[in-house]
């Protein structure tokens, strides 16, 4: 990912769900509107010529909730349903 | 870009309460958790690791490619990398990359530093993005040469060689030196500069064979060189285009005095790249096309010349689904416009005119069965012979004109 750090100049610690995950795929296309394939595209670009990260992998939204509320400066997303205290949801509108 | 996408998304993260996004089926929300006081990473938070390995087969009618293919097939096809990379805050990164290749003849095993360079933002955020990276850096140049080497970011086994050559493969690869970037973000796309200067690598018999067709005594070595991209992406990579270009300086120092050996010869290669490509679903349409320019000076001026050609390649791939895709591409390269198929170079040097130019017919598939495994088989028609591997052929008249490629190739990553 391009932008690194908060406007408090924390790092940003951005986590996703594995490219072949319905949220995933819903969340690349709904919310950010690109295919996923593009995303993984621009991810191998980032990590194999050395000029950037991908972001951190977690397997469920289970582990998504857990890692987001354990890292500080942690970004992801969630099904609605997953929701609780241990986590500050935004919207992009 | 996603990455703006998000960008605008998170710059909004202090005026937004519990919203929830709905689209269609699906109810998706953001998250985050902003830090209130500094705390210390742990080391392993902030290095990753990652690799990746490839195992190819290739087959020729005629004509070698990575090893003896025309007979029987090759398996002399390796690649393995190993990269890892710190970042000590956000605006620091440390970046490595350890390359091993197996390629056919002359590149047995080939054990290299891919890139070793500090990176440092010096200006970040979500509007703009300027810094500067020192060390061994990836030539920014065209769509792929950066991780020409992986598998999984090229489309095919084998590069379109009318752009991605693989026999001045090294000089393309990285240069030691600097390189400056500046981006700039905004709602109707992303804008990137990229700057560098540094000698490349390429100090070798590949690179003496590309320019001069022969081992000579004497040593081709490249100097200080300068390369520039300047690069447009909007809505996450779906429509791309860039314009790269490189001044390359490379030199032959005689060891002997003629006649036995060469004179002490100057060339500066300076290819222009045009680059564009739309990502769509099911399609992904690339093209590219470059004007090869080399302006060779000499001691005596007996070896001088100014010589431009041209290349260029069209790429269609269609997604079947996420696991299958097909490719086709048409690619063209032919070494001088005014001569395009050789015929005035074989009068005069008596060398067959089909060395001078190659197109391609490339048909592909590709099936991903893990979204780190995946498996690629193709089939190339080729006509000509401009850009076939010096060291695996290494006699002129046993070349063929119209020659077969079909290569099968896994490769892993992580």
């Amino acid at each position: 990912m391009r932008l690194r750090k908060w406007q408090d100049g924390s790092p940003i610690k951005v986590f996703v769900m594995p490219d072949g995950n319905p949220t995933h795929i819903a969340f690349s296309k709904h919310v950010l509107r690109v295919f996923p394939y593009q995303l993984r595209s621009a991810w191998n670009r980032l990590v194999f010529s050395g000029t950037g990260e991908e972001p951190i992998i977690v397997e469920s939204e289970e582990k998504m909730r857990e890692a987001i509320s354990s890292t500080p400066g942690a970004i992801g997303y969630l099904s609605r349903s997953m929701l609780n205290e241990s986590v500050k949801a935004i919207s992009n509108n | 870009m996603n990455q703006l996408k998000l960008s605008l998304i998170i710059s909004k993260k202090h005026s937004s309460g519990q919203h929830v996004f709905k689209s269609g089926l699906f109810y998706l929300v953001l998250l985050f958790n902003i830090s209130t006081s500094l705390q210390a990473f742990e080391l392993t938070d902030t290095i990753s690791l990652h690799g990746f390995l490839t195992q190819g087969y290739f087959l020729t009618s005629s004509n070698r490619i990575f090893g003896e293919s025309d007979t029987g097939g090759s398996l002399d096809f390796t690649e393995a990398g190993l990269n890892v990379s710190w970042n000590p805050d956000a605006d620091l990164r440390f970046a490595g990359q350890i390359l091993f290749r197996r390629a056919g003849t002359g590149h047995a095993h080939d054990l290299e530093l891919d890139f070793g360079l500090v990176d440092y933002a010096i200006l970040s955020n979500p509007e703009t993005l300027l810094g500067a990276r020192f060390g061994r850096f990836k030539n920014p140049l065209g769509l792929y040469n950066e991780t020409r080497d992986v598998l999984f970011t090229r489309p095919t086994v084998l590069l379109p060689q009318s752009i991605y050559l693989e026999r001045t493969r090294d000089l393309a690869l990285s240069a030691d030196g600097g390189l400056i970037y500046g981006e700039y973000r905004t709602e109707a796309g992303n804008w990137l500069v990229e700057i560098g200067a540094g000698v490349p690598r390429g100090n070798n018999l590949d690179t003496e064979l590309a320019y001069f067709g022969s081992n000579y005594p004497g040593e081709t070595e490249p100097k200080l060189s300068y390369i520039g991209r300047l690069s447009y992406e909007r809505e996450g990579g779906k429509y791309r285009a860039a314009l790269s270009s490189v001044w390359l300086d490379v030199r032959y120092e005689p060891q002997f005095a003629i006649p036995d050996d060469l004179p002490s010869v100057k060339d500066i290669f300076i290819p222009v790249i045009f680059s564009v490509q739309y990502n769509g679903d099911p399609v992904s349409l690339t093209a590219e096309y470059a004007t090869r320019r080399i302006q060779r000076t000499s001691v005596g001026h007996t070896l001088d010349l100014d010589i431009t050609g041209y290349s260029y390649y069209l790429q269609a791939i269609y997604r079947f689904n996420e696991d299958w895709q097909f490719i086709a591409r048409y690619d063209a390269l032919y070494n001088n416009r005014a001569d395009k198929y050789g015929k005035g170079y074989q009068a005069l040097t008596k060398r067959p005119a089909h060395t001078q130019f190659a197109t391609d017919w490339t048909f592909g598939v590709r099936y991903n069965l893990t979204p780190s495994l995946l498996i690629a088989a193709e089939y190339h028609y080729v006509n000509g012979t401009a850009w076939l591997p010096y060291q695996d052929n290494p006699n002129v008249s046993d070349l063929e004109k119209r020659w077969q490629i079909f290569s099968l190739a896994t490769s892993f990553r992580f």
